[in-house]
């Protein structure tokens, strides 16, 4: 799928450049996009090693099981096909927490190591199993309990009441989860049966 | 609030590493441990990130968006969706520095308790850059076929940005 959509994206782009004459806009934003992406890197490579590292640490402490059991419910539910006591259970445990605790840099890093042990459980294989599809939707539905950068861009921008969108926002992102969830459960089964 | 926010973090790492030392584990030598492996997966991303950016800043600067907004404005005006909003609908799955910097833009023009202020809001809060995200979460495993992902993380990111839409014109 991201096979397609890379030459999708970009032949959108070189098209609708033409068309419009933005064709050195298109240029320039390329070369800048590759140090853009560097520097992205670099930024996440200093809270990979942190999360990383305090996830070994947390692991040892036996806090990761901890978590794992108390979620162990959901867990069931959502990735079918992990063994008991695999680390993937507490690295999914904690991903999701720090989510909902709105950590954005250390969920990240936490989420992308989730997924390796979830790959390992798949055997390391090209195509991606059904838990580690439901992990990438769940995590791409972005449940935040405290949105803490829009609230303060809305009080830069002169809000009187910044956190009046809090309602909405929780409700739009169960929304988006249980679509989320739903629509991923209906596609692992059709795809399935073929 | 800004202050328990701002604890969370520092509250965090220090009930981990306190609870480890307490319970023997050494702690430095094993963080240090797991620090390198994070280095080594920031690694294997590094060329997922380039991949990922270079194709959405081309897409960003083509002027597409702009294309694709007046095209579809007329058949979304009839389901209640207002012309200024679609900019950010259609940004919001590709990038997150741009659909940011647009929502700062477009909130200081209408006005953050406007409803078109709130709704962005609402928008912005609830939903990630869904194909970022997948890329990314995906770049450090040796996954080709993502199946149904990129299907199902878009369904899931319109349904919000969808909801948020109608449920601020009641709250």
């Amino acid at each position: 799928m991201l096979n397609f959509l890379w030459v999708i994206m970009i032949f959108a782009a070189v098209a609708a450049g033409l068309l419009m004459g933005r064709v050195k806009e298109i240029s320039d934003a390329l070369l800048a996009s590759c140090g853009n992406a560097v520097n992205l890197s670099i930024t996440m490579l200093g809270s990979m090693c942190l999360w990383s590292g305090l996830m070994r640490v947390a692991e040892k402490a036996g806090l990761v099981d901890g978590l794992a059991r108390l979620l162990k419910g959901v867990f069931r539910f959502l990735f079918q096909g992990i063994p008991k006591g695999h680390p993937a259970n507490g690295a999914i445990a904690m991903s999701l927490s720090a989510d909902l605790l709105g950590l954005g840099n250390a969920a990240t890093p936490l989420g992308i190591m989730a997924m390796k042990e979830l790959s390992h459980v798949n055997g390391d294989a090209p195509r991606a199993s059904n838990a580690m599809v439901m992990f990438a939707v769940v995590n791409a539905a972005c449940i935040q309990l405290i949105p803490a950068t829009v609230l303060i861009i809305r009080q830069q921008a002169g809000s009187s009441n910044p956190t009046s969108i809090m309602p909405a926002v929780w409700i739009a992102s169960a929304v988006s989860l249980v679509s989320g969830i739903v629509a991923a459960k209906l596609m692992e089964k059709r795809r399935e049966r073929l | 609030m800004d202050f328990l926010a701002n604890l969370a973090i520092p509250a965090v790492i220090l009930f981990i590493v306190l609870s480890a030392y307490l319970k023997g584990v050494p702690v430095f030598d094993t963080f240090i441990e797991g620090a390198k492996e994070g280095a080594k997966t920031a690694f294997e991303i590094l060329p997922v990130m380039v991949g990922i950016l270079a194709a959405v800043s081309m897409l960003n600067a083509s002027g597409l968006f702009d294309v694709l907004t007046s095209l579809i404005k007329g058949p979304l005006a009839l389901i209640g969706i207002p012309a200024e909003i679609i900019p950010i609908l259609l940004i919001r799955p590709f990038s997150g520095s741009a659909s940011l910097g647009l929502f700062t833009e477009q909130i200081k023009l209408y006005g953050a308790d406007s409803y078109l202020g709130r709704t962005l809001s609402t928008i912005i809060s609830s939903s990630e850059t869904v194909l970022y995200t997948l890329a990314v979460y995906f770049g450090g495993t040796p996954v080709k076929d993502t199946r149904h992902a990129v299907a199902a993380a878009l369904i899931s990111s319109y349904a919000g940005m969808l909801t948020a839409i109608y449920i601020c014109r009641i709250l």
